[in-house]
């Protein structure tokens, strides 16, 4: 009761399969319930044979099973200690394994418990009281679920199966009822029996039969029983009134458990929600451990030769929150990570490349020895779609061994610019066959960090007298360099989409003499906008020609740790290396153009590497 | 099979570790057939089998036959069907707690699991037996024997060796527990009933008839 599973919380899949087994389970214990409603109404009429021979007044010494008269010096007849009842020597049933002996009603009392399955649920309602007696776990879940179906109002209740079990219920309650008329039974007994007067009080249909009932009876007491008899059955009602005192009590505390019910569907809303959180909550968890996993990551075991087995899995992506989201389904046919021991603890983990730090490692739960092992998790990612074409998925299987050791199974890189999420075919998973790590990578397409915006102007003073000038330029060096950082984007962001970036910028003077300026941080933003200025006092054009100038973005960590370097782009003489790409050589003219318009605003984007 | 012509309905469920071969070997039990492909078991499932037991007399002789109907529960090993596997644990009669004889860890779960069943099950001492399940896998063994039979003397229950491959010992095992049920359900029913002492000694003076007995009706 305390770990009230909730059917809602598995895939709709899962969900349907299990739904369809306590389906067949409620077959099954309708039939049972029809057995069990059998097997009373056969042992009632055995008592009911009893009580025929009290209406008989003129014979007073009979057998109460069978009605024959009871002889005074043979046959006299013995009291059954079950039931307090004289029977005849036919109407006794001898244990197998003793000598005691009980009448035929007692003896098929017994064996109704035993095949009405009643002594296992006594047994259980000593460990779970609050339990519902004959309730099973199935027919539970079933109901819990059909309520909350109820309340979305997508499967109507079913309301024939309850009124079904409640008029199975009342002649079971009527029948134990005379049983505890006619038998000296046990405080449960006593339960019982107030259980059933309370359901008799708010039957009014059932009080008549009742009452014929407790007026057939009452004559065979009068009768039957001593004085002695007379006054037990006294106390015995005395008990039952009191008993009745903290049933009233047990109803109330039944109520109860009403009212939380509505509380729980009140909670179906908020578990989604703490759900996504851990999401990225798990992420920052990657965060803390840089260190630690960057070392197991290298130190993973790639000497597995044997790569074989297929992983199927989906690519889906989500325009409206950016997420990128890869559905791992299952394996088969994985290789073993240890062969000797054939054992294979597999798990799935996936990188964004050119991204390989830990922030950007994502991987499933591992899968206990098993060869073809299902997953069904989904991976995301917080990926602009401008940058998705620069992207490549990699999803690599690995072997989970003792001590952490991680064995190498396979992988799959797919290059993100040719895939068409738009494509509804793109939406359902498809198998990929797993291949050995690659030596080198394509490298057709450049390997980014992102876009840095920036916006410079070469300052120098304007005087009077062209040779006052030239020999004030050559004295003092009063020339200025302006710089404004005005933003970046497609940054490698973190595993939660955000950022705390800051620009740093150092000038490289011909005497290798180094001007450090650094920006302001901004914090949790993917695409930074700084706009901050840095100034370089003292500089001339001429020494600005064999000067370089640096600029990296960085990712402030938090408390002690190391800044995360996301990308840097240079400018000058050295960065007009030969062979470079257009990019390069686009910057480079554009730096030519700083330097060349000298009082004049020039707008850059610097591809970040 | 649908019909309620039974004397008993008692509710077995197999329990273990994933992959130790529940399924296959409910399936070998109730349709003496192979399944060698590995499908995981999604939350719950059961089978059904109709078998005929026969009640030992005290000397041996054979006594009444009944029909049992039995329900063999089926549960995924995975640990993220926990919650909704256990919530059955509490209906089930008998337990059939399964580990694979080629995986020592699922040996190893098996304390794990009696943990689980002495929390959810109906009693604190359900009837219970320990199968080593893939005993025909005799190359790639990693449990010994003697291990195995330790530890189910030390829970007191039976153990058996079993192949779902090769159907081994598997009616054997589920029979066992099956006994072990019958006796425990007589031994309930007679505790409730009234102590055999007081109607043996009754039923001892009935056999005397001695005059000293004789009582006054009124």
């Amino acid at each position: 009761m305390a770990h009230e599973v909730d059917l809602e919380s598995f895939k709709e899949l899962e969900r349907d399969i299990i739904l369809r087994v306590l389906y067949r389970d409620q077959t099954v214990q309708s039939i049972e319930e029809e057995r069990v409603r059998n097997l009373k109404t056969h042992l009632q009429h055995l008592r009911w044979k009893g009580a025929k021979s009290s209406s008989q007044e003129y014979k007073e010494k009979c057998c109460a099973r069978c009605q024959q008269t009871l002889g005074l010096l043979l046959n006299r007849g013995a009291v059954c200690q079950g039931c307090s009842h004289r029977v005849c020597s036919e109407c006794r049933v001898f244990l197998r394994k003793t000598h005691a002996w009980k009448c035929t009603v007692c003896f098929e009392d017994r064996n109704v418990k035993i095949k009405t399955g009643e002594w296992f649920f006594e047994e259980r309602a000593r460990k779970f009281p609050t339990a519902g007696r004959r309730e099973t776990a199935g027919a539970r879940l079933l109901q819990s679920y059909q309520r909350q179906s109820s309340k979305i109002s997508v499967v109507p209740p079913t309301p024939p199966p309850l009124s079904e079990s409640q008029c199975g219920g009342s002649p079971n309650r009527l029948q134990e009822l005379g049983h505890f008329r006619g038998f000296n039974k046990s405080v449960e007994n006593l339960f019982l029996s107030v259980t059933t007067q309370m359901r008799k009080l708010s039957k009014s249909q059932n009080d008549m039969t009742s009452e014929k009932h407790l007026l057939a009876m009452d004559p065979r007491q009068c009768m039957g029983h001593t004085e002695r008899r007379s006054q037990s059955d006294t106390a015995v009602n005395v008990t039952s009134r009191k008993t009745s005192t903290p049933d009233i009590l047990k109803a109330f505390h039944q109520e109860d458990p009403r009212h939380p019910p509505s509380p729980v569907l009140k909670q179906d809303t908020p578990p989604s929600s703490p759900t996504h959180s851990t999401v990225f909550s798990g992420g920052l968890r990657h965060g803390s451990l840089i260190s630690v996993n960057s070392t197991c990551t290298e130190m993973g075991n790639f000497d597995n030769a044997n790569v074989t087995g297929e992983i199927e899995f989906a690519i889906h992506y989500c325009v409206n929150s950016h997420s990128l989201e890869i559905c791992i389904k299952t394996c088969k046919n994985l290789a073993y990570g240890e062969d000797k021991r054939r054992k294979c603890n597999p798990y799935v983990k996936t990188y964004l490349l050119p991204d390989r730090s830990s922030q950007g490692k994502r991987k499933t739960r591992v899968q206990k020895n098993t060869l073809d092992p299902t997953f069904e998790e989904t991976l995301k990612y917080q990926v602009d779609p401008a940058q998705l074409a620069t992207r490549r998925l990699q999803v690599s299987v690995w072997h989970l061994g003792t001590l952490a050791r991680r064995v190498f199974l396979g992988e799959v890189i797919l290059p993100l610019a040719t895939w068409d999420f738009e494509g509804s075919a793109a939406q359902n998973a498809r198998w990929y066959p797993l291949r050995a790590k690659a030596e080198k990578y394509e490298e057709n397409i450049p390997q980014t960090n992102g876009e840095l915006a920036v916006r410079a102007k070469l300052v120098l003073p304007v005087g009077p007298r062209m040779l006052q000038e030239a020999q004030e330029d050559q004295l003092a060096l009063n020339g200025q360099l302006c710089l404004v950082v005005l933003g970046a984007k497609n940054l490698p962001v973190r595993s939660d989409g955000t950022l705390n970036s800051f620009v740093k910028g150092c000038l490289t003077l011909p005497d290798q003499q180094k001007l450090r300026v650094k920006s302001p941080v901004l914090k949790k933003q993917a695409c930074p906008q700084w706009k901050h200025s840095f100034v370089f006092n003292g500089v001339s054009s001429s020494q600005l020609r064999q000067s370089t100038l640096e600029l990296t973005v960085w990712d402030q960590a938090m408390f002690g740790m190391n800044d995360r370097l996301l990308g840097e782009a240079k400018l000058g003489s050295k960065g007009g290396a030969p062979g470079c790409t257009d990019s390069c050589s686009q910057s480079k003219l554009q730096w030519q153009k700083v330097l060349s318009s000298p009082n004049l605003w020039t707008d850059m984007t610097l591809i970040l590497h | 099979m649908t019909d309620g012509d039974y004397d008993y309905l008692i509710k077995l469920l197999a329990l273990g570790d994933s992959g130790v071969g529940k399924t296959t070997f409910l399936y070998r039990y109730t349709d003496n057939k192979f399944n060698p492909k590995f499908i995981t078991t999604v939350g719950i499932d059961f089978r059904e089998k109709r078998v005929v037991y026969d009640t030992q007399g005290a000397d041996g002789s054979s006594g009444k036959a009944f029909k049992v109907h039995l329900q063999l529960w089926d549960t995924a090993g995975q640990e993220r069907f926990r919650s909704l596997t256990t919530a059955f644990f509490r209906d089930a009669m008998g337990f059939l707690l399964m580990f694979d004889l080629t995986s020592q860890q699922s040996f190893l779960n098996v304390r794990n699991w009696m943990s689980q069943l002495q929390a959810n099950a109906y009693c604190e001492n359900p009837d219970i037996v320990l199968i080593g399940n893939k005993a025909d896998l005799l190359d790639q063994r990693e449990v010994n024997e003697r291990q195995a039979r330790e530890l189910a003397e030390k829970y007191g229950i039976p153990y058996f060796e079993t192949s779902a491959a090769t159907g081994q010992n598997v009616e054997k095992s589920v029979e066992t527990l099956l006994d072990l049920i019958m006796k425990r359900m007589e031994k309930c029913v007679e505790k409730t009933q009234v102590p055999d002492t007081v109607n043996g000694v009754n039923s001892g003076k009935v056999d005397g008839e001695k005059p000293a007995e004789k009582k006054c009706a009124c």
